[in-house]
């Protein structure tokens, strides 16, 4: 059986203004109800409640067995109805009102109301837990209950208002009955929401079986069943998907792009991610400091080339500033437009005037650390190359997470990160650009031990174009887009913040037998939701 | 025979806990902090705080110690990023790893020891050529290597066999059910292939250091039929480096086979040290190395009980 589900409203977030739309889930004639998908994914899991998961792996179970209080456009990455029918933003935007859909039942029968959305995100803001997740929102004061279907999300005063709203994952709602009662530990190990599939089992290492919600609220999900398979070696991955063992694979290495889209069984999905990796400097001691060196840098590497010889134009494009290309606000244009090409001549010239000033010590010798990541490593590889052949002696040195994270979050010892000059990292964020820039260029979020802003950047130009930006009044697009492309430009071109960087192209392979999935520029698994319902040939 | 076994019981008791001094000691001392690692890229420094209070990196030294200690012995050590206590995460995964192990044993000592014994007795034979080149292949040619290309001839081009993972399993087994026995073929010939090329060497050059031997000339001179010489008298007695060696495999085989288990995305204990290592999981990797260095010794032990019954000159009273 298969039910059309109409969602009451589609609400804009305009200020003071709740704009009522219809929308429904579309029919997609002919669809088949019945079957499994089996999905391997190149990682284990290891949190299954959304509260405190921080792991986009994660997030494949969560996406299923949750529902969140907004969903994400596929195409636009703009907010949609999900468990909120609508929302209302007040005139000074202190504060968000939502109204719920009702009729919500957890898979274990209890009501979704507006107290389990308001436990949802207290709990997670409460630092007495420690969730990793609080950062995302930081700008928050608390949830409060109105009535059993209406909820109020205030702002912090400092964060009011806040223009990128609710957008994170972890906005997953959870049965506060139920989760005080398991405590976290056993929550985590047989979660309970209100999604389209409900948690069956999960053996460790091997697989997670997740089987249809028959009481599911929005639509009848098409599937029985959905196996998420761990399978941490890619190639073994990709002979699987070959063989037919699984359905959809998460990730899908360049070299196995080409003769996958050659195989008519197999549909290859990419799509721009939310991503940022970039070889960037420590701007807090020389030479790196100085922008000459900086200059001087990224004159000695063809970005194109290198970048191109590690994705094989395939599965990452080249990054010119730090939001990604899938978002607004990436002045793509004007940035590739005056980025600086490849100058071997000039960067000796910057380097010998450097040398000779003693900005460069005699005799030094530079390390560019990276993670324990192939892509990682191979790009830093390149750049010490070009600076070898250029006069400087650097070296690439990958570095596992805990030893990499403390030199570039630094310690009370090493408050300069004296050890550090170049370095090869990465960011993911939400679908807002100041997911990417707050975190990576103010100074707020360079913090001794826990920083994200790892290069140490600071203008505070900067700073307060981010600031002003993510608390536009009234939050209009335009202005703020205005606000991002001006911080961008300061820190890309006039301050030469990063050396270059890259956009990872989320690629997935899914068997022909699969229809109506489609991947998002989150990296999302979405079997069931408000704008798919995903099916398989008998 | 049973005081040398108390001895030798005790003797492991003394290593382990040299071991799990030597395992704290190295934990504590290596780089990076593991509530930092865990609470990801962008936490707060609050709710690094908060599990750094929780996992109880705070308390003196001793008492993080007698925490592992303690909890290891009772049962109730909790598991970092697990949810779960040690030994049960530690458990999951042994059943995977037992029939994936006794599998390949079985498989490398059904093939490698008659290979070998007929190396040495045809030598330089066409035979003997056969053998000692497939040795050669399977000590030289990486497990997961070998183990991909099992999966692609089996798996993707005739399609006989499932690529990878454990499939159904009846009260924890594979090999109860019909799917799980298929799902063990790949990953079990993967990880004989080296044990059976060791295997085969060595039975054939310890045969063929037998063989020399001036009592294998006697046998022969007393009228005894060659079938004898070389079972009874000489096989018997060049076993005792096999059994060496393959009690050593045993110990190395029950610790995890890492590489054969993370190829053929078999969930054993192979795959556990990758993991909890990759989480940063001191509870579990304290747990898994105790676990393993158990494995290795026990296996000694039964090696060494083994030898008395092989060469019977050998007492340990």
């Amino acid at each position: 059986m298969r039910r059309a589900v109409v969602l009451a409203s589609v609400a804009l977030l305009v200020f003071g203004l709740v704009v009522i739309a219809e929308t429904n889930i579309p029919e997609t004639p002919g669809a088949h109800v019945g079957g499994t998908v089996t999905v391997g994914v190149s990682q284990t899991f290891i949190d299954m409640d959304p509260r405190v998961m921080n792991s986009v792996y994660d997030g494949y179970i969560v996406d299923s067995v949750f529902d969140d209080l907004v969903s994400l456009d596929q195409e636009t990455l703009a907010p949609i109805p999900c468990v909120a029918k609508a929302w209302e933003v007040a005139e000074d935007g202190s504060e968000t009102t939502f109204y719920l859909n009702e009729g919500i039942k957890f898979h274990n029968g209890e009501d979704l109301t507006a107290e389990d959305v308001a436990y949802t995100f207290n709990w997670i803001i409460d630092p007495a837990n420690g969730s990793p997740n609080a950062t995302e929102y930081e700008w928050m004061q608390e949830a409060v209950v109105i009535d059993d279907y209406t909820v109020k999300i205030i702002n912090k005063p400092e964060w009011t208002p806040y223009c990128p709203g609710i957008v994170s994952e972890s906005a997953s709602i959870v049965p506060m009955d139920t989760c005080e009662e398991m405590g976290p530990e056993q929550f985590n190990l047989t979660p309970v929401g209100s999604g389209p599939y409900k948690f069956v089992e999960w053996l460790a290492s091997d697989h997670i079986t997740l089987e249809r919600n028959e009481d599911y609220w929005l639509v009848y999900p098409n599937l029985d069943k959905i196996i998420f398979r761990p399978i941490p070696n890619l190639a073994t991955m990709m002979l699987e998907l070959e063989a037919g063992g699984v359905d959809v694979v998460d990730m899908m290495p360049a070299q196995d792009v080409a003769r996958f889209q050659a195989d008519p069984n197999v549909v290859v999905q990419q799509v721009p991610s939310l991503t940022y990796f970039h070889v960037s400097f420590n701007h807090s001691h020389l030479p790196s400091s100085d922008i000459r060196f900086r200059k001087a840098c990224i004159l000695s590497v063809d970005a194109d080339a290198a970048i191109f010889s590690i994705f094989q134009g395939l599965t990452g494009i080249r990054a010119y500033g730090v939001t990604p290309a899938a978002l607004w606000a990436n002045d793509r244009e004007y940035l590739q437009s005056v980025a600086l090409e490849e100058d071997d001549a000039e960067a000796v010239r910057l380097f010998n005037e450097l040398k000779a000033e003693g900005i460069i010590p005699e005799g030094f010798e530079t390390t560019i650390y990276c993670p324990l990541d192939p892509r990682r490593t191979q790009l830093a590889t390149i750049v010490a190359t070009n600076l070898q052949e250029n006069g400087i002696n650097a070296q690439v040195q990958p570095l596992d997470w805990g030893p990499l994270l403390d030199l570039l979050y630094r310690s009370e010892a090493d408050p300069l990160g004296e050890d550090v000059e170049i370095f090869v990292m990465g960011w993911s964020g939400g679908p807002d650009p100041d997911n990417f820039i707050y975190y990576l260029y103010t100074t707020e979020n360079a913090v001794i031990g826990t920083a994200n802003n790892y290069s140490w950047y600071s203008n505070p130009e900067v700073d307060r174009l981010v600031k002003e930006a993510a608390t536009v009044p009234g939050c209009d697009q335009t202005t703020r887009e205005a606000l991002y492309v001006e911080a961008q430009r300061i820190a890309f071109v006039e301050d030469l913040a990063d050396m270059m960087g890259y956009h990872y192209i989320e690629t997935q392979g899914v068997l022909a037998r699969v229809h109506d999935y489609t991947l998002n520029a989150l990296g999302d698994i979405e079997f069931c939701s408000p704008q798919c319902n995903v099916w398989v040939d008998e | 025979m049973f005081g040398y076994m108390v001895r030798r019981v005790l003797q492991m008791a003394v290593v382990l806990f040299g071991l799990t001094l030597l395992l704290f000691v190295l934990l504590k001392t290596m780089p990076g902090d593991p509530a930092r690692i865990m609470a990801g890229l962008g936490a707060t420094p609050e709710s690094i705080e908060v599990l750094r209070h929780r996992l109880g990196l705070y308390d003196p030294l001793y008492v993080q110690y007698w925490r592992l200690i303690s909890g290891l012995v009772n049962g109730q050590l909790q598991a970092m990023t697990y949810h779960k206590p040690v030994w049960t995460v530690i458990m999951e995964r042994l059943p995977a790893t037992v029939e994936l192990g006794v599998a390949a044993v079985i498989l490398a000592l059904f093939v490698s020891i008659p290979a070998g014994l007929l190396s040495a007795i045809y030598r330089n034979s066409p035979l003997d050529y056969v053998v000692t080149t497939a040795a050669l292949m399977g000590i030289s040619i990486p497990v997961f290597w070998f183990a991909l290309m099992l999966m692609m001839v089996f798996g993707v081009i005739l399609h006989v066999l499932p690529v990878s993972g454990r499939g159904e399993t009846l009260f924890g087994w594979s090999f109860l059910t019909v799917d799980g026995l298929r799902h063990l073929i790949i990953p079990s010939v993967a990880l004989s292939s080296v044990l059976m090329a060791l295997n085969a060497r060595l039975t054939r050059a310890s045969m063929l250091e037998v063989m020399r031997q001036e009592y294998i000339d006697t046998a022969r001179a007393k009228g005894l039929r060659e079938r004898v010489v070389l079972i009874k008298h000489a096989f018997r007695n060049a076993l005792a480096p096999v059994v060496t060696n393959i009690g050593l495999q045993v110990g190395a085989i029950f610790a995890g086979a890492v590489l054969t288990e993370t190829t053929t995305a078999w969930p054993g204990i192979g795959r556990l040290i990758y993991d909890s290592i990759l989480r940063r999981d001191q509870s579990v990797v304290f747990g898994l190395a105790l676990f393993m260095g158990a494995c290795y010794m026990i296996s000694y032990l039964v090696v060494d009980l083994l030898y008395a019954y092989i060469d019977p000159r050998i007492t340990y009273d």
